[in-house]
């Protein structure tokens, strides 16, 4: 009987093993299906970036890496020799570069004015009770829901006729900039807020009690505290602005952004992929890096804090 | 205690005001424009050199109350009855690809390892990649002749599949056509739809994976162990622990990233362009076209996209109540 159960246990066991080896095996398969998954786009996008405009239009992985398509997009289609025939192929200077401009302008911009804005705001709603404040967080946090089209569609007809320095609003930075606004200072007060609700009260009660009044405990105690949550904050702010695509549309109009400009890379054959290509580049490589900064607080950003 | 009851009120006042001039302001004045008959067509150039008319007030608008016309007249709107249906169908192909896939990809990278730690690393990648530059990205990709993901749908897909029919069709009372290789995927009503939706969840799975990964790692680990001594195997312990237990947290996901998909317009744009006829005109492209490229309805436009706010304030109603709840 005990010789039974031993023979028994010894066979599970490689069994086991066996199955323990296939799993493994079958989860690094699904780990390299997971990163495929998510690279291969921007992989592909990449590398088309450097293809010769020829080799754009094959699926072919071994080509002369060229910066052409970077230069055509920055140049402001003066420069490039043989005029004629290149222009005839599409391959005439996109002159990105006030786009590239508008852009970082922009989104600056709505950081500079909206986090200073959210992070008092925030700091309010987190350290104290006043009448209507729980109602004013939920009515901030439903503004996430309003549909930017809604946002744009009054604003675009407002700034039609708000003139400033005898220019109308719409299809300027500053009209774009206070209709960012709207999708940005929600998001940035639920953040912060949540950065000074986890700063524990000690602190700044001590400053009251040394005689501190509530404007310089914000100063000089709450807010060098939560610094790292206002950047976090900022560059949060600062991506959501950058891949704005409807308002830069609509309110932004030839004042082209990145998001805008991508879609005046086409020329008489359709889009020029490899020009769009290396158009995004621009607009996607820096984002990769603010998003790795702030990588542990996307998902409490884009949720307001509802998925913990 | 020395905090004044005025404090709070100047700190929060300028955000208030930004915020209400913002979001209420254009809600109150797209419900006043959506009663009325307020079209700029008059400028008929207006869509394709807009640049010169824009500073132009004196361009005369008709403006008069229609009452409810406006909202009448979207109900016989057979293109924007389409449009209702392709957001709901892009809403339910999308949300229900990225929650799955979000889903299986946090139970896979979250355990502890080297490779899982790279993978959860690269998860933050699509979502910095703008929803236009996806649009395009993913279009070029499509292509029928150049595309990348066709070729390796083919080999991938289409061609296994083609032999083993072939290896049926040798017997001798079947007979199945094969699959074809070159579907034009944008081209299609249905696959352009679907594409466009794969875009989206190439965007929205892997966060959706990050949320569930957070909520994964808040899990006692000694439930799945109790469930392994008792013998439970991983589909088991999948099906019976870790779905119940994450239950709320899809059920918050899903919410909120259908009010996402409800919104869906930018890789519309850079994608297939509402194509091919009509069959991914979104809500909010449509509204897009009717008020600012082919007619500039802006009266109609207002009652279309006020229709989209009705559906989204519901929506928003159960998700607040439901995550105030979960506090």
């Amino acid at each position: 009987m005990a010789v039974n159960v031993a023979a028994e246990g010894s066979k599970r066991s490689t069994w086991d093993s066996i199955r323990q080896e296939i799993g493994r095996l079958l989860e690094t398969l699904a780990l390299l299906l997971i990163i495929a998954f998510i690279m291969l786009p921007i992989f592909w996008l990449a590398m088309t970036s450097f293809k010769p405009a020829e080799k754009t239009y094959t699926t072919d992985i071994i080509f002369t890496p060229t910066l052409k398509n970077y230069e055509i997009i920055f140049s402001d289609g003066t420069v490039l020799v043989n005029e004629g025939t290149e222009r005839e192929r599409g391959e005439i200077g996109r002159n990105m570069v006030p786009s590239v401009v508008n852009s970082v302008l922009v989104s600056c911009a709505t950081v500079l004015i909206a986090i200073p804005l959210a992070t008092i705001a925030a700091y309010a709603f987190s350290r104290y009770n006043f009448f209507g404040n729980r109602a004013m967080l939920i009515w901030i946090l439903t503004t996430q829901f309003i549909p930017a089209i809604v946002v744009a569609i009054p604003f675009f007809t407002l700034f039609r006729s708000v003139q400033v320095f005898g220019e109308p609003l719409l299809g300027t930075r500053w009209g774009l900039i206070i209709v960012n606004m709207s999708i940005v200072l929600p998001y940035a007060i639920w953040m912060i807020k949540g950065f000074v609700d986890a700063l524990p009260g000690e602190i700044e009660e001590a400053a009251y009690v040394d005689g501190a009044n509530d404007f310089q405990v914000l100063l000089f105690v709450s807010l060098p505290l939560i610094r790292p949550g206002i950047l976090v904050a900022s560059v949060f702010a600062f991506i959501m602005s950058w891949n704005e695509f409807l308002f830069a549309l609509i309110i932004g109009r030839e004042m082209r952004t990145m998001q805008v400009a991508l879609m005046t890379t086409s020329a008489m054959r359709g889009v020029m992929w490899e020009q769009m290509a290396a158009a995004g580049m621009i607009v996607m490589v820096p984002i990769f890096f603010l998003a790795m900064f702030i990588r542990k607080n996307v998902v409490d950003g884009l949720t307001m804090g509802a998925v913990k | 205690m020395r905090k004044k009851r005025w404090v709070p009120w100047v700190l929060v006042g300028p955000a208030l005001v930004v915020v209400f001039a913002t979001t209420v302001y254009p809600l109150l004045a797209a419900l006043y424009y959506s009663f009325h008959k307020y079209d700029l067509r008059k400028a008929p150039q207006f869509a394709v050199q807009f640049a010169s008319q824009l500073g132009d007030p004196l361009v005369s608008v008709d403006w008069s109350l229609v009452s409810l016309n406006n909202y009448a007249r979207a109900f016989s709107d057979s293109r924007f009855i389409n449009s209702l249906n392709v957001t709901f169908w892009f809403t339910v192909i999308s949300v229900g690809l990225s929650v799955i896939i979000g889903l299986l990809i946090a139970v896979v990278v979250q355990k502890n390892g080297r490779l899982h730690t790279l993978t959860k690393i690269l998860l933050i990648f699509p979502f910095a990649v703008s929803p236009a530059l996806k649009g395009y990205s993913w279009r070029y990709m499509l292509n029928e002749e150049y595309g990348i993901y066709d070729l390796l749908i083919d080999v991938v897909i289409v061609r296994p599949i083609n032999v083993v029919i072939e290896l049926v069709n040798t017997l001798p009372v079947v007979d199945i056509a094969p699959l074809s290789e070159s579907i034009v995927w944008l081209a299609d009503r249905f696959w352009a739809l679907f594409m466009l939706a794969m875009s989206e969840t190439w965007g929205w799975a892997p966060l959706i994976a990050l949320m569930f990964v957070g909520a994964l790692g808040s899990i006692d680990e000694q439930i799945f162990e109790a469930a392994r001594i008792d013998g439970a195997n991983r589909l088991q312990i999948f099906w019976r622990v870790t779905l119940p237990l994450l239950r709320p947290v899809i059920l918050i996901v899903t919410m909120l990233k259908t009010i996402f998909s409800l919104k869906m317009f930018d890789q519309v744009v850079t994608m297939t362009g509402g194509g091919p006829v009509r069959a991914t005109q979104t809500i909010n492209y449509y509204i897009h076209q009717v008020g600012f490229v082919r007619n500039l309805d802006i009266g109609y436009a207002s009652a279309l996209s006020y229709i989209l706010v009705v559906i989204l304030t519901l929506l928003a109603a159960l998700y607040v109540a439901k995550v105030l709840n979960r506090e």
